[in-house]
């Protein structure tokens, strides 16, 4: 028996308040314990970001010492020079963002309609298409990298011969093209879209509202908060991909901030690496997603646990 | 509207994503299954103008390969330890959270920041938590997770370091793994829990049941749509992990002497890549394929089954 | 609709200019050598000064130089780009990677060029290579093809606490094993007397398990690989000779004697100069340490406030197992040539390889600027050259000179081991084994020597 039914259980007015002071204590103890569970959490997941920004602020004789300082000894400011130097992070900044930009509104403009089309179309073959789409999702990504690496180079299957006028490899292109579409986005718009009531599309049918119309002026200002998310994800996105722009745009006039970091820049000829200078690096490389995170934080929260919901 | 222009529509709709897809995704899907069924197969050879047979002798090598059970057995572990733990804790996380009002920005914020970092840059700093510096057989220092874990009198343990034992290693993988996917997690069921009608729980109260009860048969039911939403795509993100490990132990994958101990599947095929196997890496990316679709497919069986809409 | 379909387009349109605009124009004359290296910003600006030069007498060869990260990196892109038919035409190389490439047929046999009567080089050119470096390019299985052309070298040495060994009166050991007791010039014995005299250090570090297992067979003529045809027959490393100076090496770990870069978890060389105490107030040295030559400059410790150094380093020969079968790792970049489309970029590349490969003065700059030592007699005698090793000393401003010296003394002792499609794996595989089989705790005998079946499994199983 648990504790309420038997304090359900024992009647009488002198025992309502004793009950409703032991429901008090409970209560209190109830949020005293979760306040702690949360804060034991919190220190579990801030813990590395700490650790990381501390060791940005070391000398690297100090980072290289045989016991950890949990606090800098002497505060240094150098890494963070270095990083900008070693690292030619302006430019970097500027590509990336360049890349982040147009893949986003590129993307968004697929992802829309296709989500409409899921959403709100009736068509033969919905089902499988949707089907195969989802099952895309599955596949691991590398499997894709080495054939779209010929693909973009005018490699094309069944010819021996590469096309150079097809190669699109050092462009921004590159960076964009093959990333446009994100099954993801597209099933997290569409659950978001399946939620706006199937009533209100079936009276601008009858208003003879035609489907741009409706999706632009109707559905998307319903799904604004969504649409932010992917943005931001896409976004994100830009800015830690690695593996791709590496592959396929490696010059100095293409390169991504990650490709930029990750490069031998902050290795000393020795091959040692400078870890502090890195550790600064990816903090300030961090600093906009943060800041991103932190403003932004009710739309990623909204888009993000919608796409849970089943429509 | 008739049904054949509605159809022409919805394809024109579709259009910009299908053609995208078919060049990017399907075409090399396909390509994959080609590499994997021609013997051998091996980019630099193609180059070199050789031929290949068809056959499944790619399948063999793969499975041959005396680490593969191993990489296996990571593969599969990562995803059944590290799935529930993360999932019950971003569960507990969400509703604590839910229940809270003073400083609940707060720690919704810090709990989002995991998120946003790479996983790669984040491992390093993971693993310099657990490094034990040593020097020849003599600790010189254990490591600021030993240093903590030594306040409640628990032994050093060597986590990360040459001679590291496959289990410790294994921990500070899937310890990793659950901090990375906490956010995402919470976030999808904290969204749930506040959409959930607030009238279940005052009935609950009115019928005077309790917490424990009220947790599990009505919260959880409740955000059960998102459970499962989060648990087959973090089945699906386990059984492709990768970099986290690569974030630890770096390209080798293990600890000094044991490189390779916690590597997976999709590491196999990173490690063929450099060598142009091109064969073999196709056929592993198909049996972790295969293994993906029939998880994925247990799971929704599960869910339909469980899940209350 | 048809707003959708202009829509549809527009999207399907910008993805094209996109792609356009990207498109790389050509022509003009010009002919484009890609060239990938590893090199840092210090050692790009002595590159770009010596394509300066180039231009001056070659006008139209554009040389494109990129930095790839490192290795690794450079064996990964070249490969991914072999397959798409655009290889760069000149690429940094280890002699594992060539093997690898060999299979695509795009590498180039450099004896066309080498031989040819006008582009060709000279006998004297030729003369002037350190043969043993030299030689490197020719081992692929076929002596008659010349894959490589050594860029520049580094190789292993010994640096030693030279103030520590004097005040003890201790030898610099010069093989690894004692012959009886007493025998002072062996590591052996110099270690455990360290040992003795400061029973807190460690007294040897070693950067490179893999480079100890291949040096020492290769010093002590036992079988490590063989490049034949069968998978199953490469690697012959595991057999008794092998165990036995691994057993010799776990002795010593296991007395607290030795370390190596994966167990420190750091280059050896920070235990070297280490001066920070740990958590018990004990500052733990090497006073040994085995690392490469091109790292010298990090071997010594940082001066004192009062401008004087805590100790002073020497540099010698690593210890030997046979006085009459010398040997040490050669290691560093080599180049190779890929096969392009276009014939002249081919022909505008070796001239360029040529004009940096026999140039004393670039091999002499770079060598000074990264550590490495020149491959070129020549570069030893320039004037610059000569300064710079005159200025050779103990201490942080002459180490990298003394490094080169000693490196340049112990010229006729250099191997490379065998490269083939596996041979890399080989050598992950035995540094791996060395580090397990030494740290293995209480395992039996039948458990140390399974060590060794399972790297040879390893190894044939990433070969097959």
């Amino acid at each position: 028996m648990t504790e309420a039914k038997k304090i359900k259980a024992g009647s009488g007015a002198l025992n309502v308040d004793a009950s409703k002071k032991a429901q008090k204590t409970a209560k209190i103890v109830r949020l005293v314990i979760t306040y702690l569970f949360l804060a034991v959490m919190a220190v579990i997941i801030i813990f590395p970001f700490y650790w990381m920004i501390i060791s940005s602020l070391k000398t690297i004789e100090e980072y290289r010492e045989n016991v950890p300082t949990l606090w800098p000894r002497n505060i240094v400011f150098e890494n963070f020079r270095t990083a900008f130097e070693k690292a030619n992070l302006i430019d970097l900044f500027l590509h990336t963002l360049y890349v982040g930009v147009v893949s986003t509104v590129l993307s968004l403009i697929v992802t829309v309609l296709s989500a409409f089309a899921f959403a709100r179309l009736n068509f033969k073959g919905k089902g499988l298409v949707f089907g195969l789409l989802m099952a895309t999702m599955m596949v691991p990504g590398e499997l894709y990298t080495i054939t779209n690496y010929l693909t973009v180079s005018g490699s094309l299957p069944f010819l021996s011969e590469p096309i150079s006028a097809l190669d699109i490899t050092n462009t921004f292109a590159v960076l964009i093209v093959p990333m446009l579409v994100s099954v993801y986005y597209i099933y997290l718009l569409r659950q978001t879209f399946m939620q706006i009531p199937n009533e209100l599309y079936l009276a601008a049918k009858v208003d003879g509202t035609s489907d741009f119309k409706y999706l632009w002026k109707v559905m998307l200002p319903l799904s604004v908060s969504t649409v932010i998310t992917i943005t931001i994800l896409k976004m994100m996105g830009a800015w830690n991909s690695y593996i791709w722009p590496r592959l396929v745009a490696n010059d100095d006039a293409h390169k991504l901030i990650t490709n930029g970091l990750r490069g031998a820049s902050f290795a000393t000829e020795n091959g040692d690496t400078n870890y502090p200078a890195q550790m600064a690096a990816v903090f300030i490389v961090s600093i906009p997603l943060f800041l991103v995170f932190v403003f932004l934080r009710k739309y990623i929260m909204k888009g993000v646990s919608r796409s849970g919901i089943k429509g | 509207m008739d049904s054949k222009k509605s159809n022409k529509k919805a394809w024109l709709y579709l259009a910009p994503a299908i053609i995208l897809l078919a060049i990017f995704s399907f075409y090399p899907l396909l390509n994959t299954f080609r590499m994997a069924f021609l013997n051998g197969y091996n980019g630099m050879e193609v180059v070199g103008g050789e031929k290949f047979t068809i056959g499944i002798q790619n399948f063999k090598t793969v499975v041959g390969n005396v680490d593969f059970k191993q990489y296996l057995k990571n593969t599969i572990l990562l995803c059944v330890i590290t799935v529930p733990i993360s999932t019950t804790l971003a569960l507990l996380i969400a509703v604590a959270l839910n229940s809270i009002k003073a400083v609940q920005k707060v720690f919704q914020t810090v709990f989002f920041l995991p998120y946003v970092t790479n996983s790669i840059a984040i491992g390093m700093v993971f693993n310099a938590m657990f490094t034990q510096v040593r020097v020849g057989s003599l600790v010189q220092t254990y490591g600021i997770i030993n240093n903590i874990i030594g306040v409640f009198g628990i032994e050093p343990i060597n986590f990360v370091n040459s001679g590291s034992t496959w289990g410790a290693n294994m921990f500070v993988v899937c310890f990793y793994i659950v901090w990375h996917a906490l956010p995402f997690k919470i976030l999808v069921l904290l969204g749930g829990l506040q959409n959930v009608n607030k009238q279940y729980y005052d009935a609950a109260k009115i019928d005077g049941t309790s917490k424990t009860r009220t947790f599990f048969k009505i919260t959880v039911p409740l955000v059960s749509p998102m459970l499962a939403y989060v648990i087959i795509t973090s089945f699906i993100g386990g059984f492709k992990e990768y970099s986290s490990i690569v974030g630890i132990f770096g390209e080798t994958m293990g600890p000094a002497g044991s490189s390779g101990q916690m590597n997976t599947i999709v590491g196999y095929v990173y490690n063929m890549l450099p060598k142009s196997n091109l064969g073999n890496a196709s056929a592993a990316s198909l049996i972790l394929f295969a293994i993906i679709l029939v998880v994925t497919a247990i799971n929704g069986y599960v869910s339909k089954k469980k899940v209350h809409y | 609709m048809k707003k959708i379909i202009a829509f549809v387009l527009s999207v399907v349109m910008l993805g094209m200019c996109a792609a356009l605009s990207g498109c790389k124009t050509a022509g003009d004359g010009k002919v484009t050598v890609v060239f990938y290296h590893t090199m840092g910003a210090n050692l790009k600006a002595v590159l770009e000064k010596y394509i300066a030069e180039f231009n001056k007498i070659y006008p139209d060869i554009v040389i494109d130089q990129q930095s790839i990260g490192g290795y690794d990196d450079v064996r990964d892109q070249v490969i991914t780009e072999i397959q798409a038919g655009k290889q760069p035409a000149l690429t940094y190389c280890y002699p594992d990677h060539v093997a690898t490439y060999l299979r695509s047929r795009k590498v180039i046999d450099l004896n066309t060029y080498i031989n040819d009567p006008e582009v060709g080089l000279t006998a004297e050119q030729i003369a002037d290579f350190i043969p043993g470096y030299y030689k490197e390019g020719t081992q692929f299985g076929d002596e008659s093809k010349m894959y490589t052309l050594p860029f520049s070298k580094s190789t292993e040495v010994m640096y030693y606490n030279k103030t520590f060994f004097e005040q003890n009166g201790l030898q610099v050991p010069d093989h690894w094993f004692p012959n009886g007791e007493n025998d002072v010039t062996s590591l052996d014995y110099v270690i455990k007397k360290i040992k003795e005299i400061e029973p807190t250090s460690v007294p040897l570090g070693y950067d490179s398990e893999a480079n100890w297992f291949i040096t020492l067979t290769e010093q002590l003529k036992t079988p490590y690989t063989v490049a034949t045809e069968n998978v199953d027959d490469r690697f012959v490393f595991v057999n008794d000779d092998n165990m036995a100076f691994c057993d010799k090496i776990r002795e010593w770990y296991n007395a607290k004697l030795m370390t190596t870069q994966a167990i420190y978890k750091a280059y050896t060389s920070g235990l070297f100069t280490n001066t920070s105490p740990n958590e018990d107030g004990v500052v733990i040295h090497s006073y040994i340490s085995i690392g490469s030559s091109a790292g010298a400059t990090y071997q010594c410790p940082s001066a004192l406030d009062d401008g004087s150094y805590p100790f002073e380093v020497g540099i010698a020969q690593i210890p030997q197992a046979d006085a009459n079968n010398q040997k040490v790792i050669s290691q560093g970049p080599s180049v190779c040539m890929l096969k392009q489309k276009d014939q002249a970029v081919n022909d505008a590349a070796w001239l360029f390889l040529k004009f940096l490969l026999t140039s004393s003065e670039f091999q002499a700059e770079f060598s000074m600027t990264s550590g490495y030592v020149p491959v070129l007699r020549s570069a030893f005698e320039l004037p610059a050259y000569k300064e710079f090793l005159s200025d050779a000393g103990y201490t942080k401003d002459g180490i990298a000179a003394l490094s080169a010296q000693i490196c340049m003394e112990q010229e006729n002792n250099y191997f490379t081991s065998p490269a083939f499609v596996g041979s890399s794996d080989a050598r992950d595989q035995v540094g791996e084994l060395l580090v397990a089989y030494i740290t293995a705790e209480g395992v039996s005998r039948e458990a140390l020597k399974q060590l060794f079946v399972d790297a040879y499994n390893r190894c044939v199983s990433l070969n097959k």
